[in-house]
Formats: C-alpha cells, structure tokens, sequence
C-alpha cells in the first residue's frame, strides 16, 4: 500500500511547525498526502494568535502551490491550530491518530533551566496531555543522534544507556535560576557590576551607568546558567546541554510513552533540502552555515577539527521522508522504535572533503566585497585542537591591549579608524571562540551512527512512495549537494544583502546634508568644547590666563597645570562635573566683567578662528530650517559670547561671584553635564513643546551619551572611541568637523588690554 | 638710473627664471622662444619726502592748499586705505602716517579740534588695533584710538551712513556719516596699481553694500577692460559719477602717494632683480632661500613670508581736487609699470605669490588665489588681454583648501555651498548674492570681529569675471587637484604636463608669454 493510502483520514498533531523540520514536514503532508489532516499546537507570539502565524507560514512561497491564494480554505479544511505552549498545553483531542513532537529547543547552549523547560518539561508535559485526551495516538519524538554524547565508535538504534534521574535533574536545572538571580544580587556581585559599568559609563551619569550595572547583572546571570548547563552535561557524559536534555526527553518519552505505540527518530545534522521543497531549500541559519560564511569571508582562518571525523549531515528532505513513513507505521505499545537518520555510516563525509569542497566553491564563487575583489580565503592545516586554542588565546589577549590602547589614548581620526579594525577583530574573535567552543566536541567526534532500522524502513517503501519520500543517504552525492545545493543556498541571502549594500552606501555618499526639515517644533541641540571647536577647558583656561602674564609667570602657571594634569585627567575619566568644579576653581579671583571684556576683545577671534566651518554651517542650516538652536556646555558662560548669535539659548557654566563682582572660584548652579542635559532637553521639550524624535543633537564625548540618545536625531562629531562604537551600534551619522588647520593649538591669544585675575 | 621694463625672448642662454608660487618660488626653464615681461627696475624715490608731501600739501592741484581750508570748529575727517595696501605692507614709517602727521600738524596750527581717522576699508575686514597702528604710526594711535577717534569704517552701521544722493544712472551713493557730514574730507591714498585711487577712494572705500553694488557685480567686471585701466573700465565710470557728485555736496581734499617697485627687503633682493644678473651674493642667498623654504614647515613658511615688510621708495605725492591729482598719479603709476608688448599669445603664464589685497596677515585660500591671478594679474594691461580670446592661461599655486576661519567664514561657504552648485559670475549673483551679503550672521562677523563681509567672496568671483568669459583654458601647476576642480579649474604638476593639457584649447606650438609680477607691472598690448 501506497503511504497516501495507509495515512489517509488520519489526524495529526504536530508540534514545533513554525520550525525547520516542522514546517518541511507540515508541507509534505499538505503536498503529498491529501487524506491526512494536520492539527499543529502553536505557541502565540506577541499579538500574532497561533492561527495568525501558521496562515503567515503559509504564505511563504514553498506553500503556494497548495493554498493557491486561500490560506483559510487549508486552515478551515486540513490544519487546526491549537493555540498553546510547551510548558501550558491545552486540552488535546481525542481523535488524533499520531502525534509528531519535533519543537525544542535547538540552540546548543541555552541556559540550563530553558533547556530542561523545553526538551526534558515540555515532553512529559505533552505526553501528559495526550494521556489525558484518551486517545491512542502514536507518539513520534524528533530528537537527535548526539544523544549519544561523548561516546565512540558505533551507535546502535536502541535507547541510551545512562541511570541520570531526569526529575531530579530537571528539579537542580529548574533552581539553578533562583540560585544565579541570588547570587547576582549580593553586595560583592553588584558592587563588581557596577564599577565596571561606572568605570565605563560613569561621566555620562549615574542613571546610564545604573542601566549598564543591570545590563551587565543579567548578562552574568545568563553566562552562569549556560556554564552551569554545559558543566553538567560534561560532568555526565554529554557534550552539551542540549544534547543532554535532548536524552533526558527520550526518557521522557519511554518512560510516559511506556503505555502507547512510541518512535524515536534521531536525525544528525540536518541541512538544506536535496530535491523537496526544492533543491537547496533552507530556513534560517543552521549548524553549520554560520561557518561556511564565515569561511566564505576569509574570517575563519583554522578550525579545531580533526581532519578524518566525520562530519554527519543529512538533507531535510530526507528526515521528513523518514518521519512521514514512520508515521505510517505503528510499533507494539512499550517497544519503542528508534531510527537513525544520518548518513555518516554509509556515505561517510569527512572534515577534510567538506573543507575541500566548501574551499573550492568558494574558489569558483567568491564573495565581492565590492572595490577589493574577491575575498582571500585561508587554507588550513587542521594542527589540531590544541593548536587552535592558542592561536585563539593569543589573538584574544593582543585584542585585549588594543582595545585598551584605543579607548585611553587622545582620540583622533586614524584612532577610530585603528578602533573599527579593533572592533572588527573583536566580532571575529567572539565568533571563533563561540564556534569553536561550540563545535570542537562536533568536529572531533568519533561517533558512528548505525542505521540498519532506517534503511530498512526505506527498503520497505512501494518503490513510487521511494521515489517521492526516499531517504537513503547514500545516494547523497557531496560534492553536488553541498557544492551546487547547499552552499549557494546558504550563501544567497548574504550576496544580494552585499548588493543591496552597495547601493545604499553609494546613495549615502551622495545624500547631501543642507537638506535639513524645516519645522518649528524641532531642537538643534549642540556641545561646544571638541565640537564646535578644537579646545578644552584647561585650554580656554590658559587663553584667559596667559595672556595678562609674563615670561617666566606664565612658565609658573603652565607648571603648575601640567603638575595637576594627570589629576584632572583621572577627574575628567570618571565624572564630567567633579572635573570642571576642579578646573574652575582656578578662576578664583577674576573679574568677570573683565572676564567678558576680555573675551570680546582678546579671545573672540581667537574662538572664531578654530570653530569648524562645517559645524557653523550645519548650525545654520538648522537656523535657517526653523529649528530652535541650543548650545549646551560645560565651558564657563564668557567663553560662549562669540558664538552667542548663532544660538537660541545658551546653557553654560555660570561662575559665582561676590559683591565686588570677583568670582569665587565655585559655579553658580551644578555644571550642566551627562544626564543633566538629556534631563534640561527633556524639559524644554515638555514645557514648550518641542519633539525630540525630530529634534538633532551634536556632541564628541561619551560624557554626552544621554543627549545623544534623547534625541530622534543624534549625529557623533569626531567622537571618542566609545561614543564611535555607540554610534556605529545604532547607524548614528558621524561627522568629522575638523578646526581649519591653518591654526596652531599652540598659539595663545595676543596679550590683551584686561586684566582679569588679581596678581 | 632705471632700466625701462623689457620682453625677454627666452633663448638656450636664459638662464631658469623665478616663478612665485604661494609661499615659494621655483625656479623654471621656459620652452625657447617664450615671451617674458619684465617689470621697470625701481624708479629713483624722492629724497625727502616730509619736504614732498608738505611742498603738495601746500601747492596742490585745482585747490587753495590745504592750511587755507583748515579753520577753527570745523569737522575734518581723514580717511585713508586700509590694510590691503600697499602689498607687501610698507617698512615702517608707512607713507599714510607721515602725511597724516603732517596734515594734523597743519589743523592744529589752524585749530582744528574735530578730528576724526577712519580706515577705508569698505566691507574689508576691520584692521586690528595693531594693523592701525602700523598705519598711522604710534604718536597718532595712542592721541586717537583710545578716544575712539580712529576706527574703522562699518558699511554695515545704519547710524553712521548717509544716503547723499543718486547718480543719473540712478546708482545710490551712500558713504559714512561722519565722512559725508564733514567740512573737509582729507583721503590720503597709496596708489600701488593703476585701479587705485581718483575716485575709487572716496565713493568706494567708505562706502555701504548698496553703494557698492552698482559697480561691484558680474556684468560691470566683464566690461571692465581692463579694470587696471580707469579710462575702459565701467567700474571706474561709476566710481568717477559717484565721486562727482559727492565733489558736490562735499569738501575732498585727496593726497595720493606713489611708491617704486622696491618689494622685496633683505635678503630677498634677489627676487628684485633679472636672473642672468644674480651677483654671487644673490646667488647664495637664492639657494639658502630655496633649502629653508623646502624644509620649513607650511606655518613657519607662512610667518616668515608674513613678516616681510617692502622697503619702498616714494615716487610721489600729490595733492588737491581728486582728478587733477590722479592724473598725476596715474603717470607716476604707469612710468614704474608700464612694459610695452608687442601682440598677444596663445599662452599666458604667471605665479602668484603668498600675498594678495585681501590674505595680509591671513591664508591666500582658493577663492583670493583665483582672484589674485584671474582677476589682479590678468587684467594687468592696456589695451588688449596680453592673451588672446580664447587663448590660455596657466597659473602656478598650490592652492590649498585652507580658510581663516576668522577672516573669511563667508569664503568657506561660497567654496562649499556656491562652487559647489556653479562657477558662473552671473548665476552666481543672481542666486547667491542677496543671501550672502544679508546673512546676519556675516553681518555681525564683520562689524564685530576680523571678518570679510558675505558679500566679499562673490566680488573677488566678479574680479574673475572678465578672464573666465575672455580664455578657454585654466591650468594651476602645481596646485591641489580637488580644490581647483571645485572652481571650475584643471590642476598638473609640471609646465610641460600644463602645456600638453592646454594643447587641445591653444594646439600643440602655441605662443607663450610669462608675466614676470611681481614686482607690479602693466602689460601695454599693441
């Protein structure tokens, strides 16, 4: 009998469709076995319904043949949606036939109370609930032939051998997450979190820094739940946490299943469709994918992998074959079944084949990077594990000086350029160390997967139904399937990105920037000190100081500076406001009517002649689009008096004075800095009206963060390192507004008529 | 004695030739055959010239002298050029300031006690304190600046400007208050070049944009031909209506000084002289010159450049009624500059040095380094353009793309946002102009700080005018390739590669002719 005929008028419950596996599978029944119907539990996700998102997957172009433009026709007539999840499945029917449970968890290092939810909690839950149903169903548990774990040699298709309790496992993985939560909030924990995020975060403010304490708690919280997973797999036998609670499900399943018809089908690493759909068919990115494209970009220049392991990889196509022809069978209640469906011990593919063949697609296929040619790709020379991790070690530490080495000299354009190689290295080296973390137990195994039961199977098959639903791996021919199947299918998506790259970067270069919006409720918000001009305040402080000097004083005084630098600077990294309070004392003393007459008369040109052109002519331009323009600075107020013209309000640093007009060395109100800024701007913004989603701010230093990220419109201006990664993060439009370097930051203000500071 | 100014037929003998260029000079050998203008050597200078300038002061031309028009409680306002001339700045005393204490010595002595200095500088920058002092000279400064009696005119200044009348071409004349509202208006000029002084002075110098703009566009500059010579030059007939009527609603009394072609002081003499008769001194020093200025840096080039104060010579000073003096004048002018040459080229080659009217003290950016050879040293002739329509011209300058921020910030905005869109005079003006010279924040640069007007970039543009409509080709040896192509302009790096870029406008054995300026001189074209 044909398998349409021997499936005909069965119902079918079916987990985890919106998967790889589960909707190629959904598919194959739709496509190819008409009397079947389909009742497939899908968790909501967001405000789509479990309807929505199964009418979405049929939408998608493998389905159109069959929907034929009426998604609620197939979903009234063969697909039910059960709207549910694992860990809270619904009342299920009591007609279904079969149930296929292929959701889980794939990623290989979750953390562990996640994957004991999925793998181990969501199976027992599941089978309960078709306990519960009354029904008769046959069970089809879609695991893994790793479950093996770290053994050797051939592997038999019968249950795994371990005495691991998966309760009590489950229960420790399960309290694993109060334990880290607790953990994270000791005193010594969060005062560890925050200092590092002080440290980093600390001269954009306090609030900022607190985010990035919580942030970094999390985060630590998550490492602790994968380390803890990964450490009890290994500690048992098991390569990773997914492969071992991936076993503890199969015992699940035996165990709960004992009363029912059970099969276990265990593929290996399943990859892009050899025929079905069509060739090459694949749903986001698997196993092995992230490296042939990385490989692909010349950024993995070795792998830990012993050149003669076998690297088992099936086609899709095949494993739902094989699941739609178990389906049609029904073992004796409490005799499980287990299938391997792998390809590793008939048509064996080694490491070094799939190294030679991916090289040589590569070879006729290159990746365009566009202006540079083709990519260099690397050859390697499999030295083995050990090898690698040093290698990988090393590269680590001397990107860890580097980075240290950009972020603490004086910024510069070919500092940023050096940071973007940094941080390019940076996303490779994290990518290593993860696959190859990931993927070194993979690479080296020495696993053989017997798969007598399968092929058996397979043989049993009407020679039509082998035809259509075959699913013997030996009839893989590599070369072509990952050669001209699979690689370019994995490769598209990334080749017509780098196309659509190319014309966007293009087109950015040609976007001129006068084009700016005119409204009226928008602010042009602008810092001054490094963006508007190439100075600092210890600078501006010597111009009003020096000039009223002579020689050997202003020697004195510039000693004196210098000797305090190395202070203010360790001020300066690690609060804006502490640092500017330091450095405004020294103006005890001054007029500051004279302070102003100086200005005007000795310093405006001075100011004048190294403000960016560029950067007056954006100020402009907001000007001229209607946009209310604000200078917002940490420099004190006289400072700011030539370019007072060009803006709408002025927030400066007021220094306090006596009665006799002297200032006092302290600032009348707390310099406006960090946070404070996004703060005033959020205010403004509220009491007048103004949209900041529309609104621009400008600014050079990571201290400005907050103003940048209140705004809809933040532009980086020759920033500092960490504002650079920050904007290159979010695509914020950075500037390099450079003073005219016709001028000397040497140069000091003539000596002016004023006389500022008492002698 | 002084030689008159001569064409040199290059030959297998003539030795390498100076070419300025920026701040530097290189040493050129000119295809045989090439045609060179040299300038007049240094005419004699007067030997005294406190006895010159009070022997004019007292016999002046079409005037009583000037003691007679001095009385007690009358307003006098001296008024005088400003920085820009003469070029380079003068060794100090500065002629202005030994006629201006002569001229305060006789008002004192007739009991004037209403006086008032004002730099004429138009919508030029505004001199420093310092730049006036070099000026006027110390003695003058401290009895005036502090009063606030010497300051630079504000073209700007609604307070201080007088709308005196209009022309019967219905241009507005409208000049500085106090200048217009004064019993005497004494002008004590420096006349370098032949477009300099009559009156452009007066009707210019002190003037308000609308006042400038009847005779400060594109279509008046390329009919100005040249506007080195007042008599063809529709500029200066407007200036000349102007000043006409001005003469009579006001008293002017101008003195026009004229130097000689002593430009370059010690050690640099050399550059004074013809090449083949470099002494074995020149020779050294021209080497030493060369080395220095190979190592310096670009800032220490510029400062040392900077610093160069001319040791010219006075050739004259007249004074009186505007037009009988600058007849004078003008002779004066031409028998230093004057070069007589016979026919135009195909080809007209010149080097622009560091300095021009309007960078003293500054950058020579892109914009003044086109107006320096497109606009000054192109219309350096009577008669006919020393090239032929359609001919061209070959320039050498580095041309940085460098801007003082603080003298000229509209510059930098005609170059990014004007250029950028056309090069035409005319498109320019009309698209471009209003919003420049009404920019508030140019306004309040100028009137306020060391800024060029908004308005200025698109003079010197205009300045241009004539040479981009008259030549087919602009090459710049030596300059930045990015820079000059914003301008509308071609770059190479050598003479030859110059030539072979010009072969397709001028074929491949054109005519050439180098203008050996400076020092000055004035093409006379048959």
């Amino acid at each position: 009998m044909r398998l349409r005929e021997r499936l005909d008028g069965r119902r079918v419950l079916l987990t985890g469709v919106t998967g790889f596996v589960g909707e190629a599978l959904l598919h194959r029944i739709l496509r190819d076995l008409p009397g079947t119907t389909v009742v497939a539990l899908v968790r909501r996700k967001g405000s789509q319904t479990g309807r929505d998102r199964v009418a979405q997957l049929l939408r998608k172009p493998i389905f159109s043949d069959i929907v034929n433009d009426d998604v609620d026709d197939v979903l009234d007539s063969r697909v039910e949606v059960i709207e549910g999840d694992l860990a809270d499945i619904p009342p299920l029917p009591a007609d279904l036939d079969v149930a296929v449970h292929c959701a889980g968890d794939v990623s290989f290092d979750p953390p562990i109370d996640e994957a004991f939810a999925t793998n181990v909690l969501g199976t027992r839950r599941l089978l309960e609930r078709l306990g519960e149903s009354g029904s008769d169903a046959h069970y089809i548990h879609v695991s893994t032939a790793y479950v093996a774990g770290r053994r050797r040699g051939a592997i038999p298709e019968r249950s795994c051998e371990h005495d691991v309790d998966w309760r009590a496992e489950a229960e420790w993985g399960r309290r694993m997450r109060a334990r880290a939560e607790e953990q994270s909030r000791t005193p010594g924990r969060l005062a560890r979190v925050r200092r590092q995020a002080e440290r980093q975060h600390g001269r954009a403010g306090f609030i900022t820094a607190a985010a990035d304490a919580e942030r970094r708690r999390r985060e630590w919280v998550n490492e602790q739940l994968v380390k803890a997973g990964g450490e009890r797999a290994r500690s048992l036998g098991w390569t990773d946490v997914y492969t071992f609670t991936k076993a503890l499900g199969e015992r699940v399943v035996e165990e709960l299943g004992a009363g029912r018809p059970v099969s276990i089908v265990r593929p290996s690493i399943i990859e892009s469709a050899l025929e079905t759909p069509h060739p090459g068919w694949i749903e986001g990115f698997k196993m092995a994918e992230p490296l042939i494209l990385a490989f692909g970009r010349g950024e993995l220049p070795e792998f830990p992998a012993a050149p003669d392991s076998v690297v088992d990889v099936v086609p899709v196509d095949h494993v739902v074959g094989a699941l739609v022809a178990v389906l049609a069978g029904r073992p004796e209640p409490g005799e499980p079944r287990y299938f391997h469906v792998t390809s590793g011990g008939r048509n064996p593919l080694t490491f070094h084949r799939l190294y030679e063949i991916i090289a040589h697609y590569f070879d006729r296929y290159p990746f365009d990077m566009g202006e540079r040619g083709a990519v260099r790709l690397p050859a390697w020379r499999f030295p083995g594990g050990e090898a690698v991790e040093r290698l990988l070690v090393a590269s680590e530490r001397a990107h860890k000086a580097a980075d240290y080495l950009v972020t603490h000299v004086p910024r510069s354009e070919r500092i940023r350029r050096i940071a973007r190689d940094v941080d390019r290295q940076q996303r490779r080296l994290e990518f290593l160390r993860r696959y190859v973390d990931l993927y070194r137990e993979y690479a080296q195994a020495e696993l053989q997967f017997v798969d007598d039961a399968t092929i058996g199977l397979h043989r049993a098959l009407e020679p039509d139904d082998r035809e259509v639903f075959g699913f013997d791996t030996a009839v893989v021919d590599w070369e072509h399937y990952l050669g001209e199947v699979h690689a370019p299918a994995v490769t598209e998506p990334l080749r017509s990105l780098d196309v659509v790259r190319r014309r966007r970067n293009a087109a950015a270069a040609k976007r001129s920037s006068n084009g700016l919006p005119e409204a009226t409720d928008v602010v042009a918000a602008f810092d001054m000190d490094g963006t508007l001009l190439s100075s600092n305040v210890i600078e501006t402080y010597l111009w009003t100081r020096l000039p009223e000097l002579e020689g050997h004083a202003r020697l004195a005084e510039v000693g004196r500076l210098l000797r305090r630098l190395p202070g203010y600077i360790q001020a300066e990294r690690r609060d804006r406001g502490g640092f500017l309070r330091a450095v405004y004392r020294r103006y005890a003393g001054a007029d500051l009517a004279e302070l102003d007459r100086l200005v005007d008369e000795t310093l405006a040109p001075h100011v004048l002649e190294r403000v960016s052109a560029a950067a007056l002519r954006r100020v402009r331009q907001h000007r001229s689009a209607g946009h209310r323009t604000i200078l917002i600075t940490g420099a004190i107020r006289p400072l700011t008096r030539p370019l007072a013209p060009l803006f709408d309000d002025i927030v400066a640093a007021d220094l306090a004075v006596d009665r006799d007009g002297r200032c006092t060395g302290f600032l009348a109100a707390p310099p406006l800095v960090g946070e404070s800024r996004a703060a005033w701007l959020r205010h403004l913004a509220e009491s007048s009206g103004f949209d900041l989603g529309r609104s621009y701010a400008y600014a050079d230093s990571h201290s400005d963060l907050p103003m940048l990220e209140v705004v809809g419109k933040p532009v980086a201006v020759s920033p500092d390192v960490h504002l650079w990664r920050r904007a290159r993060r979010s695509q914020w439009e950075i500037v390099d507004w450079s003073s005219p370097g016709a001028v000397s930051r040497l140069d000091l203000p003539s000596a002016g008529v004023a006389e500022v500071m008492p002698r | 004695m002084s030689r008159p100014g001569f064409v040199l037929q290059v030959d297998d003998r003539t030795p390498p030739l100076v070419v300025h260029e920026g701040e530097g000079f290189r040493l050129e050998r000119f295809p045989i055959g090439t045609r060179v203008v040299y300038p007049p050597e240094s005419l004699p200078a007067v030997r005294d010239v406190d006895a010159t300038i009070r022997h004019a002061l007292l016999n002046p031309e079409g005037s009583e002298p000037l003691s007679e028009l001095l009385r007690p409680g009358m307003r006098l306002t001296i008024a005088f050029d400003d920085i820009s001339l003469p070029l380079p700045p003068m060794r100090k005393p500065d002629i202005r300031q030994r006629v201006i204490e002569q001229v305060l010595t006789m008002a004192a002595a007739a009991g004037v006690d209403d006086v008032a200095l004002i730099s004429a500088n138009a919508v030029h920058r505004r001199l420093t304190p310092d730049e006036l002092r070099a000026i006027v000279g110390e003695r003058v400064f401290r009895s005036f600046f502090p009063q606030g009696l010497l300051y630079n005119h504000d073209a700007e200044d609604p307070d201080d400007l007088l709308h005196v009348g209009v022309t019967d071409r219905n241009e507005d004349v409208e000049i500085n208050r106090r200048a217009a509202e004064s019993d005497l208006l004494v002008y004590v000029n420096v006349n370098l070049v032949a477009m300099d002084g009559g009156h452009k002075s007066v009707p210019v110098g002190l003037a308000s944009y609308k006042s400038l703009r009847p005779h400060h566009n594109s279509k008046t500059m390329v009919q100005s031909r040249s506007f080195m010579d007042p008599e063809k030059s529709h500029l200066h007939h407007s200036a000349i209506r102007m000043g006409r009527l001005l003469a009579d609603h006001l008293r002017i009394f101008t003195i026009e000084t004229t130097l000689n072609n002593d430009v370059f002081p010690a050690p640099y003499e050399f550059l004074n002289k013809r090449e083949w008769e470099w002494s074995i001194r020149d020779q050294a020093s021209m080497l030493a010159a060369r080395r220095a200025l190979g190592v310096a840096p670009r800032k220490v080039k510029r400062r040392v450049f900077h610093s160069l104060e001319s040791p010219y010579g006075v050739t004259g000073v007249h004074a009186g009624e505007t037009e009988a003096v600058h007849a004078k004048t003008l002779a004066n002018v031409h028998r230093q500059q004057m070069v007589e040459v016979q026919g135009q080229t195909d080809v007209l080659v010149m080097g622009l040095p560091y300095l021009g009217p309007y960078n003293v003290n500054s950058v020579m950016n892109p914009i003044l380094a086109t107006c320096m050879g497109l606009g000054y040293y192109f219309n350096s002739y009577r008669g006919c353009p020393l090239v032929r329509q359609g001919g061209a011209v070959i320039l050498y300058h580095p041309v940085p793309n460098e801007f003082s921020q603080l003298h000229h910030p509209s510059y930098v905005d005609f170059f990014e946002e004007v250029l950028a869109e056309t090069t035409d005079p005319v498109a320019i003006e009309e698209k471009f102009e209003q919003s420049y010279a009404t920019d508030p924040w140019y306004i309040h640069l100028y009137r306020t700080s060391y800024a060029y007007h908004g308005v200025h970039p698109f003079y010197m543009w205009y300045w241009a005018a004539h040479a981009l409509d008259h030549v087919g080709d602009v090459v710049w040896v030596g300059a930045d390739r990015h820079t000059v192509q914003r301008m509308g302009f071609r770059a190479a790096s050598t003479l030859s590669d110059a030539l072979e870029m010009v072969s397709g406008t001028v074929g491949r054995s054109p005519s050439l002719t180098y203008l050996h300026n400076p020092p000055h001189l004035i093409a006379d074209v048959h």
